[in-house]
């Protein structure tokens, strides 16, 4: 028996999400066991830690966590708690090292996680042995085209399952260059005072809020009011209308994909976007060659959002990729990578770091101004009364469309499908009483589908 | 690397005067912030501004920088004068409902040390900050720092030509740094 009702927290006839799953801490430590402790996570893109030693150290949940390439190449993940009495083991957030020795008695790891020395051993331990005090591993760890995702479940879907058809979306990033993908720069780490759903299903799904909680920062950027900026959505200026053909939000459970599908509209908020232009359309002819014409023309280039259950956000156009991770039911930090063509000229990467920078770093222009909101819909909850209340994510459901990738799409970048997905999602891993039973069945999925004949989907 | 190098301090002091000019200017430069008023302070600034805020890193001391992708000019700001309009532009669309009701910024500029600058008529100027910002019910942020600036004597007197803010927080706990520092 689950310890919540689901069927009621989440109503997904409806559409409705009760308020206290953003708030109940009681909620979040389940969210701990059933979703982080669990689904696969992103760790790492591989172009972070290249070498033997190179290591960083992240988070799964609230966990502490120190993913290392060992001197054998291997990539392996570990909690970052030493194995005597608990203390950190690396302080550092990246680097490169033989060693993680811990601050307080000096026991110390090699990059393979075994207990490689302790001070005084021979003086004061009667034949210890070693091999029981390795680095507590990360159950699996799996790379998919460069990135890097671990879970602490032995059993359930290998990651290449666990990604399903999402995969299909994701290959346009991670192949669309022969070199793949790179993560660039020093990540940006933001404190927000949240429930770390709201920035996800933001991220991945809101299109509606961008020209009105946006609508300061969409004045100004996109060089000055040429209105490109709320093309991309299909909003005309000023939230006159909104034209909801062309773009789609995709449900491919348990990930979302939303996309303008024009080919080029991804880099509309730059303010110079001409040198990112030329390079994709340098490089189309070779994507198509390599993904196919529906790819190649209309994913390659879009704004395109991948939200990977529960907390990565892939991000085309904008171009940055971005975990959420979560603080305790009121709190969440965001992290933010500037993403890139590994082969790109440095003057292409230049537009596109500046561009992260300018607009969802820290101090980015559109980036501060969803924090009012996912902190007043978490925390206002903490009134009896708000919390029995219901948000509602109703738009476009039941709306569907016609799309040859996989699926199940509805019009519009303005449409509420991803968030719906998501929170579908979050109710089925967290009612699920197996890790075997956190995917949806795949025959439910196909029923989902449009009535149109399922392409081809090639999964590399 | 770990945090960013600080230029070295330079050695020769400003006369006097120099310095409580410098000090009064810093002043006024804040109080103009702390009053929104986003124009005339950046007509406080040099055509050729330059504007930063570098990230301070947790990496080891002695941290090897191998091949990783990480790292590289890790910026938070990296601005000129056009982009710094656009966020004034932005701060005075009247469509950023987060400063409506307003935030109360208050800047505290302290430790001002004024050096003879490398250029002719430009001073290196260092200082600390303290950024207090008041909005809604009960949000409190401070942020504490220090800054070196390039200060250039011009016709209509000091301007300010380049600026680094060092913000020594590694996890910004702050909504939005949507602020002039």
């Amino acid at each position: 028996m689950s310890k919540f009702d689901y069927s009621d927290l989440v109503n997904a006839k409806d559409a409705l999400q009760t308020r206290s799953i953003f708030w109940d801490p009681a909620i979040y430590q389940e969210e701990l066991k059933q979703i982080f402790n669990r689904c696969w996570l992103f760790l790492a893109h591989e172009s972070q830690i290249p070498e033997p030693g190179d290591f960083i150290r992240t988070y799964m949940g609230e966990d502490d966590v120190i993913v290392v390439r060992g001197q054998d190449k291997k990539v392996r993940a570990f909690l970052n708690a030493c194995m005597h009495r608990g203390n950190k083991v690396c302080q550092a957030e990246w680097g490169q090292t033989k060693a993680f020795t811990c601050s307080y008695h000096g026991w110390s790891y090699d990059t393979s996680g075994r207990l490689a020395a302790v001070p005084l051993e021979k003086d004061i331990y009667d034949n210890l042995d070693r091999s029981r005090f390795g680095l507590a591993p990360v159950a699996r760890v799996e790379n998919y085209k460069g990135l890097i995702f671990g879970t602490f479940a032995k059993e359930g879907p290998s990651l290449a399952e666990y990604l399903g058809d999402v995969s299909w979306y994701l290959d346009v990033l991670l192949e669309a260059s022969p070199g793949g993908l790179e993560l660039i720069g020093t990540p940006y780490r933001v404190e927000v005072p949240g429930n770390w759903k709201l920035p996800v299903e933001n991220a991945i799904g809101d299109g509606y809020h961008v020209t009105w909680a946006h609508a300061g920062a969409m004045r100004v950027v996109g060089t000055l009011a040429t209105g490109r900026s709320e093309q991309v959505l299909g909003i005309g200026a000023e939230n006159s209308g909104v034209d909801l053909s062309g773009a789609i939000e995709i449900n491919v459970p348990p990930h979302t994909v939303l996309s303008s599908l024009d080919g080029r509209s991804g880099y509309a908020l730059y303010d110079h976007p001409e040198k990112v232009l030329e390079y994709v359309e340098q490089n189309r002819p070779d994507v198509i060659k390599r993904l196919g014409e529906l790819r190649g023309r209309s994913l390659y280039g879009s704004e395109t959002h991948i939200g990977i259950f529960p907390n990565l956000q892939v991000i085309q156009g904008l171009n940055f990729l971005r975990i959420i991770h979560p603080r305790g039911p009121g709190a969440f930090e965001v992290w933010t990578f500037a993403m890139v063509d590994k082969n790109m000229p440095a003057a292409v990467k230049e537009v596109i770091e500046k561009n992260v920078r300018a607009t969802f770093g820290p101090a980015g222009l559109l980036e501060g101004d969803d924090g009012d909101f996912t902190e007043a819909i978490t925390h206002s909850a903490s009134g009896y009364a708000t919390r029995q209340l219901k948000g509602w994510l109703g738009m476009g459901q039941g709306r569907r469309v016609p799309w040859d990738g996989p699926g199940e799409a509805s019009p519009g970048l303005v449409n509420e499908l991803c968030q719906r997905s998501f929170y579908e999602q979050w109710q089925r891993t967290m009612s699920a009483a197996s890790v075997l039973d956190i995917l949806p069945p795949k025959a439910a999925t196909a029923t989902e589908l449009a009535a149109e004949p399922v392409r081809e989907v090639v999964n590399g | 690397m770990g945090n960013p190098a600080l230029r070295a301090v330079p050695r020769e002091e400003v006369p006097l005067d120099v310095a409580y000019r410098v000090e009064r200017f810093l002043s006024l430069e804040a109080r103009v912030l702390d009053e929104e008023r986003y124009a005339d302070w950046l007509a406080l600034l040099t055509e050729d501004v330059s504007y930063r805020m570098p990230i301070p890193r947790n990496t080891k001391r002695k941290n090897r920088p191998g091949t990783t992708s990480l790292g590289g000019d890790g910026l938070i700001y990296d601005e000129t004068l056009p982009t710094l309009r656009q966020r004034a532009l932005r701060e005075d669309t009247g469509l950023v409902w987060l400063n409506d009701p307003p935030t109360h910024h208050v800047r505290l500029i302290t430790n001002v040390e004024t050096f003879v600058g490398d250029a002719p008529s430009t001073y290196d100027v260092r200082s600390k900050f303290m950024l207090f910002r008041a909005r809604r019910d009960r949000d409190r942020v401070s942020h504490v720092g220090w800054r070196e600036d390039i200060l250039r004597e011009t016709s209509a007197g000091l301007r300010i030509a380049a600026r680094t803010v060092y913000l020594p927080e590694r996890v910004i706990t702050d909504k939005n740094l949507n602020t002039f520092f």
